[in-house]
């Protein structure tokens, strides 16, 4: 019984990690209506980001929220600007342009094998910090740290995510754009800057999550390939769009891989998530938490 | 543009030319041996092609200043290289080209087993020697064919040394080990590894408390840490990949899993950047490899300095492999005193190698069985320890070539 305690928890902590790492492409997708293929490999810029910064500075490895949240806003809204607007521009009377998907797919390509170049293929992990490692033990019932700062900050920021879209203006703005966004145009907000803001949040997100991985996960190029697929899943089990769906799905599927193999072995649950995901798209296409309208 | 083409024409039917003048007196007086060496020197697997050409080159270097075969008065060894680009069919067509056109005495390579498997069948039916320094495939030497010589340890035996290793650590320590758990990727590897575990594991009496594969993707391996917790577990035994090494290893220590040893299975575990990343967590892990730089064999710190010298990394397991084999050739021609295909096969089936520049591996002699298997190979395990100078990975078995002054930490404290 306790062990089933202790692996729910995990499940929890571990999936609203997941959750999070989801979130930036849930917010992506609800705004721009494109699935960004590239979503793994800014989960792995961020990643690096957050990775020096604690290497450079010595800091905790949360306190490296500071840079790592702007650097990748900023980021992420330039590689909307320059990279992704040009084809929302050829294509601006199709709702879902499909050439973007290629295009975060070159995008993807290019930054992962830029990263290889740049840093080898090495895995890297903190040097000595105040999280690594560090578990809460009740008798036989351990809690990792790191797992439950990473889950509490995935409560947060989806708190703050969503806040920010119900009560500012900026956020009303974005939504309204992801809306209609020939009717928004008309009333005067500039669609691509939306965009590249909405682009940058998501990106902002995805370098929290990737902060709060920092601690007990490795570093390495192709680190984003790992929470990629995972990804796509939790959001379309939570409903493509929804930010409690991220959090919920996430934690639907953390849960799955932490139970599942004391009945059976590791392989099968993957199969299960898999399989959970197949019956959401029969289903429910939009998933748990997605709505007929968007947003 | 028309003019260059024209003098590039020309110099290349020169080079052609000249290059034909060159190689047709040199055969008929038969005054090299000439080897081939079908190797991968591009594509995937070509860093470790070029390690044991490095070798090759170093052995045959080593070889012709000392005088070369002086049962054939002295004749020098030729080195032919051919890329197999990790291809068979690359291999099978280069086989042929080596022994019709090249004619070639003896042959080595490929590395990759799916190479050596076609490659050797060609060898075999021309007749000529091939010796395949490291391929670990088990069918490689059940084919029944006479002509194929292989140096390293096949797959079948890295998991027989695991449990040869475990017997003789519970000789050596006076501690008993009687649950074991199986943790392994879930490919053909791991699979295939496990699958031998478990024979061992019957023969030798062992009870299997957990056997269980998973998804080396996986992200968060906790689960699967609980329940080698939960298995209450004297020794556990892997199979994984560098991301989920790193990753299982850390979770172990951190759930603080209670076991008289770990023994991994090379891959990821042997990974140049696993101890940078796991730091303390990977004290007193076992890991077994073909080959360790520290190993306590009279010239293999020297060798090993001259290589690193020459090429600018440590010898690895393939490298070694890649230098033996020469001088098991020179071993064979020596006695062979003939440049006959046949005479040369036949010494080699009869060579019993126990001494030499070659002889760094952690074995005692090199002996051919019935199948061409060289009977002795065996792989080395290594323990990962800090001895003063940080983590390294030092060799512990078989015990005569433990590192001097080593003792193994077992059971883990």
């Amino acid at each position: 019984m306790i062990y089933l305690i202790e692996d729910t928890i995990n499940g929890i902590l571990m999936g609203s990690i997941y959750g999070l790492t989801a979130l930036g492409l849930t917010i992506i997708f609800g705004v721009l209506k494109v699935v960004n293929f590239a979503h793994g490999t800014l989960l792995m810029v961020g990643m690096y980001v957050a990775y020096w910064t604690v290497v450079l500075s010595g800091l905790h490895p949360y306190l490296s929220l500071v840079v790592v949240v702007p650097v990748m806003y900023v980021f992420g809204y330039y590689l909307q600007d320059i990279v992704i607007k040009p084809i929302f521009k050829a294509e601006k009377d199709v709702r879902e342009p499909s050439t973007v998907i290629i295009v975060t797919t070159g995008v993807w390509y290019v930054l992962d094998n830029l990263t290889l170049m740049i840093f080898g293929p090495q895995y890297r992990s903190l040097p000595e910090n105040p999280l690594q490692g560090k578990m809460i033990e009740f008798g036989e019932l351990f809690i990792s740290v790191p797992k439950l700062w990473g889950a509490i900050t995935a409560v947060a920021t989806a708190f703050g995510v969503y806040y920010f879209f119900q009560k500012t203006r900026t956020g009303r703005a974005i939504r309204a754009c992801s809306l209609d966004r020939d009717a928004a145009s008309l009333s005067g907000i500039n669609q691509y800057k939306i965009y590249n803001m909405a682009f940058g949040l998501g990106s902002a997100v995805t370098g929290i999550a990737a902060v709060t991985l920092v601690p007990f996960y490795n570093t390495f190029p192709s680190v984003g390939v790992l929470f990629d697929i995972k990804g796509f899943i939790i959001v379309v089990l939570g409903g493509l769009g929804s930010i409690p769906g991220a959090i919920i799905g996430g934690i639907i599927v953390g849960i799955i891989e932490s139970v599942g193999p004391q009945f059976m072995t590791a392989t099968w649950t993957e199969a299960i998530v898999y399989g959970l995901f197949l019956l959401v798209l029969f289903v429910k296409p939009s998933g748990l938490f997605g709505v007929k309208y968007d947003w | 543009m028309k003019f260059n083409r024209f003098w590039t024409a020309t110099a290349a039917a020169g080079l052609l030319i000249s290059g034909l003048m060159f190689t047709g007196p040199a055969t008929a007086e038969e005054t090299t041996i000439k080897i081939g060496n079908i190797i991968p020197l591009s594509g995937p697997s070509a860093s470790v092609g070029q390690q044991g050409k490095n070798a090759r080159e170093m052995a045959v270097e080593e070889i012709n200043a000392g005088g070369g075969i002086k049962s054939l008065g002295g004749a020098k060894l030729e080195m032919l290289y051919a890329d197999s680009e990790s291809k068979p069919e690359k291999g099978v067509s280069e086989a042929e080209r080596m022994i019709n056109t090249e004619k070639v005495n003896v042959l080595t390579g490929c590395w990759n087993s799916a190479v050596t498997y076609p490659t050797t069948a060609v060898a075999e039916r021309y007749g000529v020697p091939f010796i395949v320094p490291v391929s670990v495939s088990d069918k490689i030497t059940e084919q029944g064919f006479k002509n194929v010589f292989r140096i390293a340890a096949k797959d079948s035996w890295w998991t027989r040394d695991q449990f040869a290793f475990l017997k003789d650590m519970q000789a050596e320590f006076n501690t008993p080990v009687k649950k074991l758990a199986f943790v392994y990727e879930n490919g053909d590897w791991g699979k295939g590894m496990a699958s031998q575990w478990k024979k061992l594991a019957e023969k030798d009496g062992y009870e299997v408390v957990m056997d269980e594969p998973y998804p080396s993707t996986a992200t968060d391996l906790s689960p699967v840490v609980q329940k080698i917790r939960r298995s209450r577990a004297d020794v556990l035994l892997l199979v994984s990949n560098a991301a989920d090494a790193i990753l299982l290893t850390n979770t172990l220590a951190e759930y603080k899993v209670r076991l008289k040893a770990i023994v991994a299975t090379g891959g990821g575990h042997a990974d140049p950047f696993f101890i940078k990343a796991v730091g303390k967590n990977a004290q007193y892990l076992f890991d077994i490899v073909e080959w360790e730089a520290d190993i306590n064999k009279p010239g293999a710190k020297e060798t090993n300095a001259k290589y690193k010298a020459k090429y600018g990394y440590n010898l690895t397991g393939e490298a070694v492999d890649a230098y033996l084999s020469m001088y098991v050739i020179k071993d064979a021609l020596e006695r062979a005193a003939s440049f006959d295909k046949d005479a040369i096969r036949k010494a080699l089936a009869e060579t019993n190698l126990t001494s030499g520049a070659g002889m760094i591996v952690g074995y005692d002699a090199v002996e051919f069985d019935e199948s061409g298997q060289n009977s002795h190979a065996s792989p080395v395990i290594v323990q990962i320890n800090d001895m003063g100078n940080g983590l390294e990975r030092i060799t512990v078995w078989p015990k005569s070539a433990r590192r001097a002054g080593y003792t193994p930490v077992f059971p883990k404290p």
